[in-house]
């Protein structure tokens, strides 16, 4: 089977760097480029933080582009855990990748458009505020003719919200952005929260990383061991998600996940601004617009995120054969 | 004098194509770029007619550039009264000049950074629905320090709306881009539907215009017969109102405009009110003014003006 050319538009963030850090090691991925946004933390955080986690998979071959700096409408908001800011060296050892020149929009107009031309339409994961690409898609018409799927990590139905009461993350810190994504006509893969709160990783998993990992699983567990993110009262057990890899576990192992076809938006306004819906029962009569991803195989998915960070111990991960 | 250096983004458009030969023969400007959009007609034909208006005004050294292909989240409305192509109904050769490979929206990040870098500041004349300015701007917000000042021909404060109740088109048609480019800080010159209205391209003008520009004198007079809105009951007489050209003369000629200082704001939330433009006349809001709105013009003068303008075409006719 031929790789899966894609672009991870992220803002790291900690699960971003689990979900980077998964792909790179993962050979049915062909990474063409990490896009950065601000989500988590502000844009030069969010792009030293990816710089460094590219850095530290050794893939130097893999560039960084540095995209939009806020949402497009809205006023900024960071994530919970924003004051982790920029990583630490203590954190995540140094490495020696500096962003590229252009600007992450760029980069994807100019990938997307050239996949169209191709006939070989590349996908998205999307694991931040989906600014960036809604700024791609709005430029050109060959921008969503030359993308495949995005995978989005977003949105949440009845697990309710993590933010605000109704709304999740990435979406609630850009909604027009999500909107414009969700109506672009590329179809859409969903890893709301639903889905992500039904795998739970606990210290033990994280001592794997560390264990297992070479300098990348260090790197993991440094992070993923600077804040408590278990929630006993909502998950009824300890341990916490790593939401973003589930959008590259999604692409290597889909039978790892159960779906549903959707018609799915976001409320752009108002109290419940970045509240997503999904149309499961077809009450709206329009063709759905995703694949809502509503269940995980979560001992199959925690095994699969922990085999592939364990291949940065194996292995020195080069260009082009990561993982040996 | 050292010529101001413009862009104009347009979405051409009959009052667009006006705008462009008044600016086109106006030494004053330099004319570094032309960022066609979505907006009076699809980016396809406001591309095409850019590149004929050019071509019939003979400024093919002008570079025009495609910009977005659709509002930001909004579903694309088009003009009314521009006709089938935009250009009522004139029909202009096939172009033989062509769009550049770069996009507007990259143009624009380019210039406006170089522009910024060098502290040689660029005025952007807004003549459509701003998607791309506002794409840039988000790219990248160094953009902004490169723009000079904007002046935008869009909005309506006093004025009911002419494409709803409350709504001139432009804005209309892209409320999220015009939210963030008043959001922007970049000083804003507003020509809204309270400037336009004041200055009624009249049939008598039209023949007017006809007598005095030369080898552009048919077309011209064709596209100012379709922009007679036959609606005197809204506008007091015949003819259409000169929107977009007031941009360009507000550029060569501020003497005749008079403007008052306002924050503005943009609804984008209501779709009742979609696109209305707010004004705080009177300090209610406790924000800085962000515009200066255009709030009475010298129509008289505004006629004189664009004609002794577009005269030129028959001078340059006979040279």
């Amino acid at each position: 089977m031929s790789r899966q050319r894609v672009i991870i538009d992220a803002d790291p963030g900690l699960d971003d760097a689990a979900a980077i850090l998964m792909a790179l090691a993962s050979p049915e991925i062909d990474v063409l480029g990490v896009s950065i946004v601000a989500g988590n933390v502000p844009l030069q955080d969010t792009v030293a933080n990816a710089c460094k986690i590219v850095g530290v998979s050794g893939r130097t071959d893999v560039p960084v582009f540095a995209g939009a700096a806020g949402p497009l409408v809205r006023e900024q908001v960071f994530g919970k855990y924003a004051k982790i800011g920029a990583f630490s060296d203590d954190l995540v050892a140094r490495g020696d990748i500096a962003p590229s020149e252009e600007n992450a929009v760029r980069f994807i107009v100019r990938s997307a458009r050239e996949a169209a031309e191709a006939g070989e339409p590349i996908t998205i994961c999307a694991i931040g505020p989906m600014t960036n690409l809604a700024l791609a898609l709005i430029q050109h018409p060959d921008v969503a003719r030359g993308i495949r799927q995005i995978v989005s990590m977003g949105g949440a139905f009845t697990a309710l919200g993590h933010r605000t009461p109704w709304a999740e993350f990435n979406v609630l810190a850009d909604p027009h952005a999500a909107e414009i994504v969700y109506r672009s006509g590329v179809p859409i893969v969903m890893m709301p929260l639903d889905m992500t709160f039904q795998a739970l990783f606990t210290a033990e998993h994280f001592k794997s990383f560390g264990a297992r990992g070479g300098a990348a699983g260090d790197a993991l567990y440094n992070l993923f061991s600077t804040f408590d993110r278990s929630d006993v009262a909502r998950f009824g057990r300890p341990g916490g998600p790593i939401h973003d890899a589930t959008t590259i576990a999604w692409l290597i192992r889909p039978e790892l996940f159960t779906s549903r076809k959707a018609t799915v938006g976001t409320q752009v306004t108002g109290l419940t601004m970045g509240y997503t819906y999904a149309d499961f029962y077809q009450k709206m009569d329009r063709t759905p617009n995703a694949t809502v991803v509503t269940d995980v195989d979560e001992v199959g998915f925690i095994n699969l995120l922990i085999e592939r960070i364990s291949l940065y111990g194996s292995t020195v991960p080069g260009p082009k054969t990561p993982g040996g | 004098m050292t010529p101001i250096p413009i862009i104009v983004d347009c979405d051409p458009g009959i009052d667009d194509t006006i705008a462009l030969l008044t600016a086109f023969v106006s030494p004053e400007l330099d004319i570094i770029g032309i960022t066609p959009v979505c907006g009076n007609q699809p980016l396809e034909r406001t591309v095409r007619n850019a590149l004929q208006v050019c071509e019939l005004g003979r400024r093919t050294d002008i570079p025009v550039y495609a910009g977005c292909f659709r509002p930001m989240l909004r579903e694309p409305i088009y003009g009314q009264f521009h006709g089938k192509t935009g250009l009522g109904n004139t029909v202009l050769p096939e172009p033989v000049k062509t769009v550049e490979p770069r996009s507007a929206v990259d143009f624009l990040i380019d210039t406006l950074t170089a522009a910024a870098t060098l502290q040689k500041r660029i005025t952007i004349c807004c003549l459509g629905p701003m998607t791309n300015l506002a794409v840039a701007l988000r790219m990248n917000p160094q953009v902004a320090e490169g723009i000079e000042r904007i002046v935008m021909m869009g909005g309506a404060y006093r004025e009911p709306g002419n494409r709803t109740m409350t709504a001139e088109f432009n804005v209309l048609a892209d409320p999220h881009a015009a939210h963030i480019v008043f959001s922007s800080g970049i000083p804003i010159v507003a020509l809204a539907l309270d400037a336009t209205h004041q200055v009624m391209l009249k049939p008598e003008h039209v023949a007017e215009f006809s007598n005095v520009s030369g080898r552009i004198s048919q077309t011209l007079a064709e596209l100012m017969a379709f922009w007679d809105r036959n609606d005197v009951r809204r506008y007091g007489s015949r003819g259409g109102p000169l929107h977009d050209p007031l941009v360009i003369a507000y550029l060569l000629a501020p003497h005749l405009f008079t403007t008052e200082r306002a924050r503005v704001f943009v609804e984008h939330e209501s779709e009742l009110c979609m696109g209305q433009t707010i004004a705080d006349w009177y300090g209610k809001s406790g924000l800085e003014p962000n515009a200066d709105i255009v709030t009475k013009v010298d129509a008289e003068g505004i006629i004189a003006f664009f004609l002794d303008r577009l005269s030129r075409y028959a001078e340059k006719a006979v040279a």
